[in-house]
């Protein structure tokens, strides 16, 4: 530190472990009686909640506008990010640590493109790149051939400086850097305005030596505080708004995530292991790290490949001319080594040990979470206290005030915080709803972890569902959620899984998942839901719909061949809801599906059971003539196979028995097929045909039977004629009933 | 080299480029390498030499991958170049020995029926009666060349070899030796002396390799072209050449009509639609660029002899099909299914679809 300045500069890359490792030393040399951080000052009188025991990085900084929590930002901290070293040092020697970054209250009235962006969760983006202005260090790095800045600084720092000398190097670059960009947005001027001027507070309070942590970019701009006068004038006049913060738990795996602090990183876990060992064997020990880890998944992984990886790693980096190895190298070697071409290993490695997403911890002594704030509105707005004792709740959804309480109770459920279960309603109508609900302390703890999710129960459900959805598998687990957001009201992530949809559904290997998800998006087109807000566009849904039919049709018969008993009866169920389904739908649809239908019907390879069914949904369909239905019977039933015969029946006529009773042409087709047969053709499938008639109803075979009696011969149409006596009988009450006494008939 | 010679060895077709990069190389070489690592991947990868000289690249894809494939090589591990049919495999292979050891003809052909003899060493049995046990009645291999010269040998098709011929490469590659046992002596290798062996994941019955051999193998997967763009040039390039090759009575082939194959190509073998929107199913074959390279060129030969002159979707279409049905019944699914979701409603692919509806 030089005489003229009491104030020293630290320009630190955010959450980067060498910055942090660093800046550590650095601070413990220089003894300051003033840390100043880059962050917003509203936050102020949460840091010494750092040293908390229940405060587990990662942890957020979470600022939020007081009257519209939805808009907010995020200030991400892990173990590494030198920022949550400072604070953590200043908190523990007791100096004076304030933040010193422009306030948010001036930030979040603008109308800035902080509101949607930095609020979308999007996933770990690997061409992210950061601006010059969040991570000009990155640059840097690149420029000297590193794709990993933290191994350049780690050279940097490591191999030629002391860690004094690499911030004033990091100062001359950047003081370098700057001058070849013209000009500073108005925003990061005022910022570095408002810098400048808490600095020059703390000069005027008297600090001797005061530590400033910031983003490398600014370090220059921080350095001379002359021109107090400008800085007055830009900081004049900001608007402001109320704004609260918070800590709340937070996950590595979002860091990638701009926010806040900007620079995102995209390997968390990687840096963690930086942080921790910086010795030599850093190499080794990740390879070791990735060979325990493929043991445990049940790979073979001997410690002579972590051996020869090391041995590649190194090969590697000299032949690139670096002197140390870096993660590039190190997943090289590993895929050499040990994924012999499996793609899914360095998956693997990359989800678990290079992501590697934990969740943190806060402490219980941080101010309420907005979500926990929001919740407690809904709660009283909705008059539903919540209650230790279990207690039931009927909700009528055509009354508004129940429809936003049973919305509620499905946000928090899709947020894992069950505080009502659904009840099977006893009526039929589906604006009825029963819940059991029962309110359990821990929802607390689970709320506040859903605090990175969003700032109000509706934003959290949201991209909660949304996440899930990212991570999902199967087409059925997707329109389970696509239901279950259509419940929870929540539009935004419903027209998100229907996109997903369209992706999954010819992903599926398994057929049977497109069928189910197929009837629940064809109710939701047709009749739209009651709680789909009126104005989403269904016609993504539309053409997800019709692409579902179109994989059904092509897959379906090759799906009913070759069954056994058990997938056959499976695939009977399905394809009656396909067909209920289908019938929701256009004619040019419809006629795909009556076609594969009739290739069903009339394919050998094809279930017995499946193809009765398919000749029956034809014939309701008039697709099928009846005689040339009864055609079909008969070959069916002549099948020298007995149990296929017998299927092909069952498949005709399950569940069918009211319908052989009252529908003429099936019952046609019956009696005609019938009446053909000779009388030892007759004996040899009566087994068959009783065997199915056995399952319907008594009165169902009652009815078959009279209608049989009825078509045989003239003699019943006398069982129906007139008895007089008793029908005169009836005629005096009749009048009483209709009120005509005395009258007539 | 004669004039007449049907194909050049990479080491003489391209000799002016490795004597370029030698004249200038600066950087440390290993023992017994003809170039530095860097200047081989230079080689492998195309560029300049340092004064400028044009080095034409050999293999048109990630630097990286060959950047692990020379590291290994430096590092004495033996370099298994993995990969489905298709991907220049041998070709790499090849080149990677020229520019290392100069010399690329140390080949052994990887079949059902290769011989530990093949492998090892064999024996001329008219001097081994005539004067017993000796080296000169010694036959060496092309492996033992390599282990004496300190030079690079090459494996094809390492797992159409029999196990049990592969797994004499075990000792070889671990005691870097070769003991003759009825000589009583043993063979040591030479600096500069490793293995590159290449190997597809696609065919079927296969002799997998055994995990310790496998253990002694660095693998490099050579991946299918990353973009259109670059595998369309390769084939229609190809294409065009082998049409003068094979003397077709056609014109150059549409490039419209090769995009066409290529994109149906790459968007099943990815099971992605190139607009990234839709997802396929795959079917059993690789599809790999030599295969839609075949397409065309029987699509060429179809408008030359039957049509006129001109590629056509029909002519492409007989082609697609044979290409891409390998397993009657589920890749015919998969085609089915791309034609319904995919091809039917592209603007302008009508007659693909037409065609190839009309073949099912």
């Amino acid at each position: 530190m030089t005489e003229k300045f009491k104030h020293q500069v630290f320009g630190i890359r955010h959450h980067g472990p060498g910055s942090a490792r660093s800046l550590k030393l650095a601070l413990e040399a220089l003894k300051p009686d003033c840390l100043l951080v880059e962050g917003p000052p509203e936050a102020n009188e949460l840091i010494p909640l750092v040293l908390d025991a229940g405060m587990n990085p990662p942890v957020a900084l979470l600022i939020y506008a007081e009257t519209e929590p939805q808009r907010a930002v995020y200030y991400p901290f892990v173990r590494y990010s030198p920022e949550w070293q400072a604070l953590c040092f200043g908190a523990s020697q007791g100096i004076t640590t304030r933040f010193f970054d422009l306030p948010l209250s001036h930030r979040l009235v603008e109308q800035s493109p902080l509101e949607s962006s930095e609020l979308e969760f999007d996933g770990v983006d690997s061409h992210y790149q950061p601006s010059l202005e969040q991570d000009p260090l990155f640059y840097l790095a690149q420029a000297a051939g590193y794709s990993d800045s933290e191994r350049w600084w780690e050279q940097l720092v490591e191999e030629r400086l002391s860690s004094e000398g690499v911030f004033e190097a990091i100062l001359e670059a950047m003081t370098a850097l700057r001058q070849e960009v013209k000009e500073a947005s108005a925003h990061e001027e005022r910022r570095e305005a408002f810098m400048r001027s808490e600095i020059r507070r703390a000069l005027a309070e008297g600090f001797e030596r005061i530590a400033v942590v910031c983003g490398a970019w600014h370090s220059p701009a921080l350095q001379d505080l002359s021109g107090l006068k400008q800085d007055k004038a830009t900081l004049a006049k900001l608007p402001k708004s109320k704004v609260k913060a918070t800590w709340i738990p937070y996950t590595s795996g979002r860091l990638a995530r701009a926010s806040g602090y900007g620079a995102g990183i995209r390997s968390p876990g990687w840096y963690d292991h930086v942080w921790q060992y910086s010795d030599n064997a850093l190499a080794g020990r990740w390879l070791a790290k990735v060979a325990g880890l493929l043991r445990e998944e049940g790979i073979d992984a001997s410690s002579a490949q972590v051996i020869e990886g090391v041995r590649l790693a190194e090969a590697l980096a000299a032949l690139r001319g670096r002197a140390s190895i870096g993660l590039d190298e190190l997943n090289e070697a590993a895929y050499a080594l040990f994924a012999g071409g499996n793609e899914l290993i360095l998956e693997l490695i990359a989800e678990r040990l290079i992501v590697a997403s934990e969740l943190g911890s806060v402490t219980e002594r941080a101010p309420a979470t907005p979500l926990q704030l929001d919740l407690e509105k809904a709660q009283k707005s909705l008059r539903m206290a919540p209650q230790a004792l279990e207690k039931s709740l009927e909700l009528d959804l055509r009354k508004d005030n129940d429809l936003a309480r049973s919305q509620l109770l499905h946000r928090l459920r899709l947020l894992d915080i069950p505080w009502g279960e659904v009840l099977p309603s006893s009526g039929k109508g589906t604006f009825k709803e029963l819940w059991q609900l029962c309110w359990h302390p821990e929802f607390v703890l689970r709320l506040i972890e859903a605090g990175y999710y969003g700032q109000t129960i509706e934003q959290a459900s949201s991209s909660k569902v949304k996440e899930l959805a990212q991570g999902a598998t199967n087409l059925a687990y997707l329109s389970q959620l696509l239901d279950d957001s259509l419940l929870a009201n929540i539009p935004e992530a419903s027209q998100e899984l229907v996109a997903m949809i369209q992706l999954k559904a010819a992903q599926d290997p398994d057929l049977s998942h497109l069928v189910s998800a197929f009837p629940r998006l064809t109710h939701v087109l047709r009749y739209g839901n009651v709680r789909l807000s009126k104005d989403a566009d269904l016609s993504t849904l539309e053409h997800v719909v019709k692409g579902l039919l179109a994989r059904i049709c092509v897959a379906l018969p090759a799906a009913a061949s070759s069954l056994n008993e058990e997938a056959a009866s499976k695939l009977f169920s399905d394809i009656q809801n396909l067909h209920a389904s289908v019938k929701l739908l256009e004619e040019a649809e419809r006629a795909d599906w009556l076609a594969t239908l009739e290739q069903l019907a009339s394919s050998n390879l094809v279930h017995a059971l499946i193809k009765g069914r398919s000749v029956k949904l034809l014939l309701d369909e008039g697709q099928l003539e009846p005689a040339e239905a009864a055609r079909q019977l008969g070959i069916a039933l002549s099948d020298p196979e007995i149990e296929k015969a017998a299927y092909w029946l069952e498949g005709l006529l399950k569940d069918a028995g009211l319908l052989v009773a009252h529908d003429d042409e099936l019952f046609t087709v019956l009696d005609s097929w019938f009446a053909s047969l000779s009388p030892e053709a007759f004996v040899r499938v009566l087994p068959l045909v009783r065997r199915t008639f056995s399952t319907f109803e008594s009165p169902e075979r009652q009815a078959i039977g009279q209608k049989a009696k009825g078509v045989k011969g003239t003699k019943s149409q006398q069982s129906l004629s007139l008895n007089e006596v008793r029908g005169e009988k009836m005629l005096e009450h009749l009048a009483l009933l209709l009120g005509t006494k005395g009258e007539g008939v | 080299m004669s004039e007449t010679q049907l194909r050049l060895s990479a080491e003489q077709h391209y000799a002016h480029e490795l004597a370029a990069l030698r004249a200038e190389d600066k950087g440390p070489r290993p023992p017994n390498w003809q170039l530095s690592p860097n200047a081989v991947v230079t080689y492998l990868i195309g560029g300049k030499s340092p004064s400028g000289e044009g080095i034409s690249a050999k293999y048109i894809g990630n630097r990286r991958l060959i950047e692990i494939a020379v590291a290994t090589l430096a590092t004495d591990r033996a370099l298994l170049l993995y990969g489905v049919p298709g991907t220049a495999k041998s070709w790499v292979s090849e080149h990677l020995a020229a520019a290392i050891s100069g010399d690329s003809s140390l080949i052994i052909q990887g079949t059902a029926g290769t011989s530990e003899e093949a492998v090892r060493y064999g024996w001329n049995y008219a001097k081994l009666l005539a004067e017993g046990p000796s080296t000169g009645a010694l036959v060496e291999s092309p492996l033992m060349w390599a282990m004496q010269e300190g030079k690079l040998a090459r494996i094809e098709e390492l797992t159409r070899m029999p196990s049990d011929v592969q797994d004499t490469l075990i000792t070889i590659l671990s005691e870097k030796a070769l003991p003759v046992a009825e000589l009583r002596m043993q063979v040591n290798a030479q600096k500069g002396f490793n293995v590159i062996a290449t190997a597809n994941n696609r065919d079927k019955g296969v002799n997998e390799l055994s995990s310790a051999l496998k253990r002694r193998f660095n693998t490099v997967v050579l991946p299918p072209p990353a973009s259109l763009e670059e595998e369309l040039e390769i084939v229609q390039s190809r294409a065009e050449s082998l049409g003068r090759a094979l003397e077709l009575p056609n014109e150059k082939p549409a490039l419209e009509e090769v995009r066409r194959v290529v994109t149906v190509f790459r968007e099943l073998r990815n099971g992605l639609t190139e607009d990234g929107k839709n997802r396929l199913k795959s079917p059993s074959g690789t599809l790999s660029t030599a295969e839609a390279i075949s397409v065309v060129s029987h699509g060429l030969s179809m408008a030359g002899y039957f049509g006129d002159g001109s590629l056509k979707a029909d002519d492409l279409a007989a082609g697609l099909l044979g290409a891409i049905v390998k397993d009657p019944v589920q890749d015919r699914l998969v085609w089915q299914e791309y034609l319904e979701t995919v091809v039917k409603e592209r603007d302008g692919w009508k007659d693909i679809y037409r065609a190839s509806r009309d073949l099912i």
